[in-house]
């Protein structure tokens, strides 16, 4: 009796080692759930590397901001040459009241603008051009002709020079404000692209814009009068139609103390806007250049990162099998970075579980190896005791210890069993039999061994040939068989099937064998079926009868069907009133 | 002595001993109490024991004079496989002294191992007292019978097979066959009754062994296959799968 008790007390504290797992389990599930729902809000490693790739975008934005810095330094300088055009014709203008003599106000006709469309790089002179009330003046005409002449003498391409007098009256004019030739568009199709894309943020510098009269600007020009109150001045204004912002510098012309008349300058700013839109274009393809990089750079590190820690995970989630065994360690990562370390450490939190698991699973082994020599210790001691004469009461002693010997004996045996079993599975062949003959054979043997025990055969007619060793097969039946007349109720039927399922033979593919064991009695407890087949793992709640039961009989099963490659489980009858265990092996054609 | 015989099993019951001359066995055991143990039982049976507790020990004492039988462990103290290189040496310096393994190792390999030094039996050491005492005495059996000229012979004959019940020979078409105690008895079991199915507690039994199912059906194997060494057709020894085994015969 104690050693049974002793043997029950070992198999829990062994079974414990599962069981602890299972409380775990209910407060996992909500765990897993908040997960789930976290996980549908998250991003993936590659649209969190997006996401941040948008702090990219302050690049175009402090480009423009250089852009436009630039563009204000250009204007001032513009602004500058411009005065200085102004002061240098004003210089040449200087102390020569004659040349701008007043003349009598004409009678001006306001439906006809003097001075409009004028053709480009024409000078002309006041209203010399025909104008017919001031033809006659031929002194003023002298004189307005010398001013032409002095400003023809300084002629610039893409500005207008014009010189008033204090009258407010336009003395003379050279120049035009548009540019004569726009460099010809030879752009490729990239720069053409920024081109249009430029174009669609800010309109292009255009030559096509309304040339206001110099009298019109007069009214309103603040730098004339500021110039013909004797202080230079520059402006910029907008053209009559929008289209074009215009610089201009006006400088006094002195005569002795006194103004006598203004010289202005003036210029479009379009040169500058089509250099910051040049600029500009460069500046677009160069971030969209840049971002293209940066992008694919980002996208192809974030989609290595997140490539290698889903391996690191299938290789972490692949290295335990549905059996809570270590099937394989992987070897860590070589890289030197993060991942390659917790690969490292996942790797060798796996070897050393692999140790234990392997240490767990040897023990009984090594423990039965252990314990025979003391046990022969005792035997051999008993066996001499027996040869020597002893009063009668010491032979039911020597009995009683001879018998629990063997009982001990026994479970050393059972414990090892496994163990012999996985070493001699690697020297077993494998051979092609008919599993249909070993079932009926092996059951034939159970209806003379269990002679209280009823079975229920049924197997196909024809053969069903599988690749093993028929005698592993046996010695699993009988592990199966055991187990099923342990937990059937006494007096009911133990059923061994054997069917083929799956089978094409149109297709040529022999489909599979199942082989189950059935007995009626209490259904299996939930989130126990996988642990069955675990070595160490009883399911037994009494403490069992003359037969030791160390939970490693399923795991025998277990390791023959493996080794035929098959797959083992065990499922609860469907009306509940059972239990089947089933081994699913491929068949031979 | 005469006691003695009773507890052994053995199929002839003419049992030779020489009363003159005890027989020396030697024992290599590092275990104290097993030895003792064992030595009280050989010599309660009339065997001259010289127990030794490490290789050494023992090497020494076998260059001085070779014992009659020699009961080697495997492991012995540090020397973990010191019993396999024992019995080369041993080999090495008689092949025809009878050697037997008694150890508490149990796997296949370590059997192949143990057999392939050359030792006659191979024995775990949940082996009972007089079932080592039957072998014991079978072994020296044969030895006598080897050096007695060719008299009546016990023998049984089945088809191509021919047992020699005194010498413990097994020979197949006229080729002798080498098993092993254990395999000469379980063949001997099989083909006394050809046709009948045999089961394994069966075969332990008439083999003086006491093992689980698993090396029955190895020593089945083995058995199996030196007969295919000398005749590849061997098909003799049949599975009565969830039985045990039959001779066809």
């Amino acid at each position: 009796m104690r050693l049974r008790s002793t043997k029950s007390k070992l198999s829990t504290a062994w079974a414990t080692g599962g069981k602890a797992e299972s409380p775990a389990l209910p407060g996992g599930a909500p765990a897993r759930a908040g997960l789930k729902f976290f996980r549908f809000f998250s991003l993936g490693l590659r649209g969190k590397l997006a996401f941040a790739a948008l702090v990219l975008l302050a690049l175009p934005w402090v480009g423009w901001r250089y852009v436009q810095e630039m563009e204000g330094f250009l204007l001032d300088a513009q602004e500058q040459t411009l005065l200085g055009t102004a002061r240098a014709v004003s210089t040449a203008l200087h102390e020569r009241p004659s040349l701008l003599q007043l003349r009598p106000v004409p009678p001006r006709t306001p439906e006809t603008p003097p001075q409009e469309n004028l053709p480009p790089d024409r000078v002309t002179v006041g209203s010399a051009s025909g104008n017919g009330p001031l033809a006659n003046e031929s002194a003023g005409i002298d004189h307005e002709g010398e001013v032409a002449a002095i400003l023809k003498g300084i002629e610039r391409s893409t500005s207008r020079i014009w010189v008033v007098n204090r009258e407010f009256r336009v003395i003379a004019l050279a120049g035009s404000l548009k540019r004569s030739s726009v460099a010809p568009n030879d752009a490729g199709w990239m720069e053409h692209l920024m081109q249009v894309l430029v174009a669609a943020i800010i309109q292009r510098p255009s030559e096509d814009f309304d040339e206001a009269t110099p009298e019109d600007v007069l009214s309103s020009g603040r730098e004339v009068i500021a110039a013909l109150q004797g202080a230079p001045r520059t402006r910029i204004r907008q053209t009559a139609d929008g289209k074009a912002a215009i610089v201009s510098a006006a400088h006094p012309i002195w005569s002795g103390d006194d103004v006598v008349g203004a010289v202005v300058a003036e210029e479009s700013t379009n040169s500058i806007l089509s250099v910051r839109n040049r600029a500009l274009e460069r500046l677009l393809f160069a971030t969209l250049v840049a971002f293209v990089l940066a992008g694919a750079v980002l996208l192809a590190l974030a989609t290595r990162i997140s490539w290698r820690i889903r391996r690191l995970r299938d290789e972490a989630e692949g290295a335990i099998d549905a059996q809570g065994r270590i099937t394989r360690v992987f070897s860590g990562s070589n890289a030197g970075d993060e991942i390659g370390d917790l690969s490292r450490s996942f790797s060798s939190v796996l070897e050393r579980l692999a140790e234990h698991h392997s240490y767990l699973e040897t023990m009984a082994s090594r423990l039965s190896h252990e314990l025979r020599t003391p046990v022969a210790v005792v035997r051999s001691s008993l066996e001499n005791l027996k040869l020597e004469p002893s009063p009668g009461e010491a032979r039911v002693y020597l009995q009683r210890a001879e018998q629990g010997l063997a009982r001990l004996s026994t479970i050393l045996t059972r414990m090892s069993e496994a163990t012999r079993l996985e070493q001699g599975l690697q020297a077993t062949e494998r051979e092609r039999f008919d599993l249909v003959h070993v079932t009926a054979g092996c059951v034939e043997g159970y209806r003379s061994a269990f002679q209280d025990r009823e079975f229920e055969l049924s197997i196909p007619d024809e053969p069903v040939f599988v690749q093993g060793s028929p005698e592993l097969i046996a010695q699993m039946m009988d592990k199966l068989v055991d187990n099923a007349n342990d937990f059937g109720e006494p007096g009911t039927p133990i059923s061994v099937r054997l069917e083929r399922v799956g089978a094409a033979p149109d297709l040529g593919d022999p489909g599979s064998v199942v082989l189950s064991v059935g007995n009626r009695g209490k259904p299996l407890p939930e989130g126990t079926r996988e642990r069955l087949f675990a070595s160490m793992v009883s399911m037994r709640r009494d403490a069992g009868g003359e037969k030791p039961h160390l939970g490693l009989g399923l795991y025998v099963a277990r390791l023959i069907a493996e080794f035929h490659r098959g797959t083992i489980l065990a499922e609860n009858l469907s009306d509940g009133q059972g239990v089947a265990v089933r081994v699913t092996f491929k068949a031979l054609g | 002595m005469v006691a003695a015989a009773g507890h052994l099993r053995v199929y002839s019951c003419k049992l030779f001993f020489d009363a003159a001359m005890p027989r020396r066995i030697a024992l290599v055991e590092d275990d104290p109490a097993i030895r003792a143990n064992y030595a009280d039982a050989l010599r309660k049976h009339g065997h001259d024991v010289q127990a030794y507790g490490s290789r050494g020990e023992a090497m020494a004492a076998f260059r001085g004079r070779l014992p009659d039988l020699a009961i080697l462990d495997i492991g012995l103290g540090e020397d973990h496989d010191g019993g396999f290189a024992l019995c080369r040496d041993l080999r090495a310096l008689s092949a025809g002294l009878p050697i037997i393994f008694l150890t508490a190792r149990d796997s296949d390999f370590d059997v192949v191992s143990g057999l392939r030094m050359g030792a006659d039996d191979y024995l775990t050491k949940d082996v009972s007292l007089p079932h080592l005492l039957a072998r014991v005495a079978a072994l020296f059996r044969r030895i006598d019978v080897q050096r007695e000229p060719k008299a009546a012979e016990d023998l049984l004959e089945r088809g191509p097979l021919a047992l020699d019940m005194k010498r413990f020979t097994a020979a197949w078409a006229g080729a002798r066959v080498e098993l092993t105690l254990t395999e000469f008895w379980m063949v001997h079991a099989l083909a006394r009754f050809p046709g009948h199915v045999k089961n394994r507690e069966q075969l332990m039994r008439e083999a003086n062994l006491v093992v689980d199912d698993d090396t029955v059906t190895s020593h089945m194997k083995r058995i199996r296959r030196k007969f295919q060494a000398i005749a590849p057709a061997f098909d003799e020894i049949e599975t009565v799968y969830g039985m045990g085994y039959r001779w066809k015969g």
